[in-house]
């Protein structure tokens, strides 16, 4: 297919006249038949890469993809751009469900899958049955920071590739550094895989940082941001409880509409939230890091971090969800001295001792059930007859690339110099020189006019509607 | 807010919580039907499907924690003098449920989410916006709203003209306020619809009650449908609906049973255990108002066990041992079917 093709192609079905950085390459190479590793940055349109794809080759696309609540949010977005042949095989599904897709995947273009869902047997076969246009693994650093003491089945995608007949694969991220880069194309077993890079920079993102002394000063900091500074916005947290906490307090204490998200609500509140926060009937979403990963939304200008990301990598992740549209954004983390050790302690979550490790092997050889959710993942490693000494070294390794990760991000934290620099140096990039519109400096104020960011959210007062009316706006165009 | 909605299912005389919370989940064994029956709470069946039996307990250790249940006997408790009185205060200010008696023979909650499509689908099309993200990603659901829709053969704008008729005429008949959470939760053209912590806002409830209220709207709107089955929502609804809340299984023992009492032989016509025969009979002598005892269980265990209960006016505190004590041949199967047949007349009574 000839470029001029897939310019035809990108206009007539998605009806832009040019590719974003990085899209066009990608799929030359993967319909040169080449299995490829793309980094390209967050906002840039990776779903449609496959999606282009999947329309040009027959067969089926697989989209492996970490969350159930992320996969429903792109049938859905698929579903909204008019693809009709897309579905998410998920753990919700009833039985009945379930196996009408299994016997029906012919009738199906897109796919998606967790990679515990695709390690089952039932579906590798069904999946057998059908030609594979393209195996997608999203979101593909989750191999190198999810597989080894979270997520296993991360760890055996290489090997259901191959049961599945090695097809075209094309592995997703906006942020792998060298290390993770290698270690994907290792565990997916496609050493011979091109590698097309651009840079995680989003210069139009700037990036703050604001040190402050407790807790009470940080909340002051973040309503002071949220009611002076233009949105809508997303705020960060670790915790469902804080989520929620906060969220009540801003929507009482300003003017501003507020919601929480997160994974302990309902999949209709969640879609609700969503939904509103589109249409721009929220002005600011409180959420755990879950929020924003399916959603497209262009003119998001501030991304607050409440709590500390785990890593350098989630924080780039999730500040990309802002200036979408290209226009000055602003990300700021709210850092009191001692945050960090939340990140340790759910660091801690999935880490076990070398004894703990033994331990649980004992357990398996005595047959009896895991009873811990570290448990269920040694498992995995048990099932496969791997010893006891391998297992506790990729603990091991595993726990310390997590204090290096945290040391990094503390360094872009603390560090005195420009945090774009010390960012891109991460992923062995150069930064551009610093400017006034870059980043926070310590002692900097935010520089919110320069960015064009000091107009605060002008909330528009809410009619009063009856419920006829709104029933009659529902279902009757010419109310 | 919880542990208010918990309170409410107490009374003055003991009750088993779990087997009164396992009602509720929609647990089906005989032993939970049968403290259903006795605790006057079968009607609920179903209705709280997906709460958690642990978090439940851990209200009632507050609740006797904070003085409003006591616990007279193991797993048993009932309500103190400041439950009764905290009791009649929430049965004045708390919204209760008037229909969760459809969560025993309609699947509510699947009808909930493909008419929450349905209803998506045709506010977008009667306004013929294409390009919208569907409520739920669910094939299944997807699948029997699009064959809805085929069926249907009618223009979208027509079909929200009907729709409009049809939930306009339901909708008057509820409270002002209730009509609006209805409304207001819906998610079609425009509006995605408001989540359970921003009606609870609104309406200054908690969003738990808001839960209760709209789980009620759903289940009073289900059984406004069936008895208008002209209504365009019908043809997803009717698959939906049991003839009865006994399960299949057990409606096709009493089917046989009705042919042939002898449960030996009906387990051999069935290919089923006696003592499952025994299960299926005692589920439907439960859930059935009009179960033929008589011909179960014979005069003379009924004289029989009259005599050895006769002083004990509490049904549900029977106890199989002091049968037994008496009669060391008799099967617990009697002595439950007889403790049944007690029980309805006492509610009949």
């Amino acid at each position: 297919m000839t470029d001029a093709e897939l310019y035809h192609l990108l206009k007539v079905k998605y009806g832009f006249d040019e590719f974003r950085p990085g899209q066009l390459a990608v799929i030359s190479q993967l319909l040169a038949g080449e299995d490829v590793l793309a980094v390209l940055p967050t906002g840039t349109g990776k779903s449609l890469i496959y999606q282009l794809v999947g329309t040009v080759m027959p067969g089926l696309v697989v989209v492996v993809s970490p969350l159930i609540s992320l996969m429903q949010d792109q049938v859905a977005r698929l579903n909204y751009q008019g693809e009709k042949q897309v579905a998410a095989l998920t753990s919700q599904l009833d039985y009945g469900t379930k196996q009408r897709l299994l016997t029906n995947l012919s009738a199906l273009k897109f796919l998606f899958v967790s990679p515990e869902m695709l390690n089952q047997e039932t579906v590798q076969a069904a999946l057998q049955q059908v030609p594979l246009a393209l195996l997608v693994i999203d979101e593909a650093h989750c191999i190198s920071t999810w597989g080894p003491d979270f997520r296993p089945d991360y760890r055996a995608l290489g090997e259901m590739r191959q049961q599945l007949g090695a097809p075209r694969t094309l592995m997703l991220t906006a942020t792998a550094t060298e290390q993770v880069r290698q270690d994907i194309l290792t565990q997916l077993r496609v050493p011979n895989a091109q590698q097309i890079c651009y840079s995680v920079d989003r210069p139009n993102i700037y990036l703050g940082v604001q040190s402050l002394t407790d807790e009470a000063a940080k909340r002051e900091a973040l309503q002071r941001l949220v009611t002076t500074v233009s949105g809508p916005a997303i705020v960060y947290f670790t915790s469902k409880r804080q989520t929620d906490l906060i969220a009540e307090w801003l929507q009482s204490t300003t003017d501003l509409r507020v919601a929480a998200y997160h994974a302990g609500l309902s999949a209709e509140d969640r879609f609700k939230i969503q939904q509103q926060f589109m249409a721009g009937q929220l002005d600011v979403i409180c959420a755990t890091s879950a929020f924003g990963m399916g959603i497209n939304k262009a003119d998001i200008r501030v991304v607050i971090h409440y709590h500390l990301p785990t890593t350098l990598a989630d924080y780039v992740q999730e500040i990309g969800r802002a200036g979408r549209d290209s226009q000055p954004a602003l990300a700021v983390i709210l850092y009191v001295p001692g945050d960090e050790n939340l990140v340790r302690s759910l660091n801690d979550l999935t880490a076990a001792t070398p004894n703990e490790i033994a331990r649980d092997q004992q357990r398996f050889e005595h047959q009896l059930p895991p009873t811990t959710a570290v448990s269920e993942v040694l498992q995995f490693y048990w099932q496969r007859g791997v010893p006891v000494e391998t297992v506790t070294d990729l603990f091991g390794q595993r726990q310390r690339t997590k204090e290096r990760e945290l040391n990094v991000l503390m360094n872009y934290v603390n560090t005195p110099t420009c945090r774009r620099a010390v960012m891109l140096a991460y992923f062995d990039e150069k930064a551009p020189s610093h400017t006034d519109t870059c980043c926070q400096l310590p002692g900097d104020a935010l520089p919110l006019s320069a960015l064009g960011l000091a107009v605060p959210i002008d909330v528009p007062a809410e009619p009063s509607v009856t419920w006829t009316q709104l029933l009659a706006q529902l279902f009757l165009p010419n109310f | 807010m919880l542990a208010d909605y918990v309170l409410l299912l107490f009374s003055t005389t003991p009750r088993r919580a779990k087997g009164v919370f396992n009602v509720l989940r929609g647990r089906r064994t005989v032993s939970t039907l049968f403290a259903g029956l006795t605790a006057n709470c079968l009607e609920l069946l179903d209705s709280w499907h997906g709460v958690d039996l642990e978090t439940l307990m851990a209200v009632v250790a507050t609740l006797e924690a904070d003085q409003l249940l006591v616990s007279t006997t193991e797993g048993s408790w009932q309500l103190t003098l400041a439950g009764q009185k905290r009791q009649q205060q929430l049965q004045t200010t708390l919204y209760q449920p008037q229909a969760f008696q459809a969560f025993q023979t309609i699947d509510v909650r699947r009808f909930e989410r493909v008419s929450q499509l349905a209803l998506q689908v045709i506010s977008e099309g009667a306004h013929a916006e294409k390009r919208y993200y569907p409520v739920t990603s669910d094939p299944g659901v997807q699948a029997t709203v699009k064959q809805w829709l085929r069926s249907s053969r009618q223009p979208m704008t027509v079909l929200g003209k009907r729709l409009y008729e049809t939930l306009n005429d339901f909708l008057t008949t509820l409270d002002s306020d209730l009509a609006t959470i209805f409304v207001m939760g819906l998610t079609g053209y425009q509006l995605p619809g408001r989540t359970d912590q921003q009606l609870a806002e609104q309406f200054d409830r908690q969003p738990l009650e808001i839960w209760m209220i709209r789980k009620d709207l759903m289940c009073q709107w289900v059984l406004w449908i069936q008895q208008h089955q002209t209504e365009p929502l019908w043809p997803l609804l009717a698959p939906l609906i049991q003839a009865t809340a006994i399960s299949q299984s057990a409606w096709q023992t009493y089917q046989t049973f009705l042919q042939q009492p002898d449960v030996q032989v009906i387990a051999r016509q069935r290919k089923l255990k006696l003592s499952t025969v025994r299960e299926h009979l005692l589920e439907t002598a439960i859930l059935m108002p009009d179960f033929p005892f008589e011909r179960l269980l014979s005069s003379a265990v009924v004289t029989q066990l009259t005599t050895i209960f006769q002083e004990q006016s509490d049904v549900a505190s029977w106890q199989f041992q002091q049968a037994q004590d008496q009669l060391p041949e008799l099967d617990f199967f009697w002595f439950r079917l007889f403790q049944i047949m007690r029980c309805r007349q006492e509610v009949s009574a």
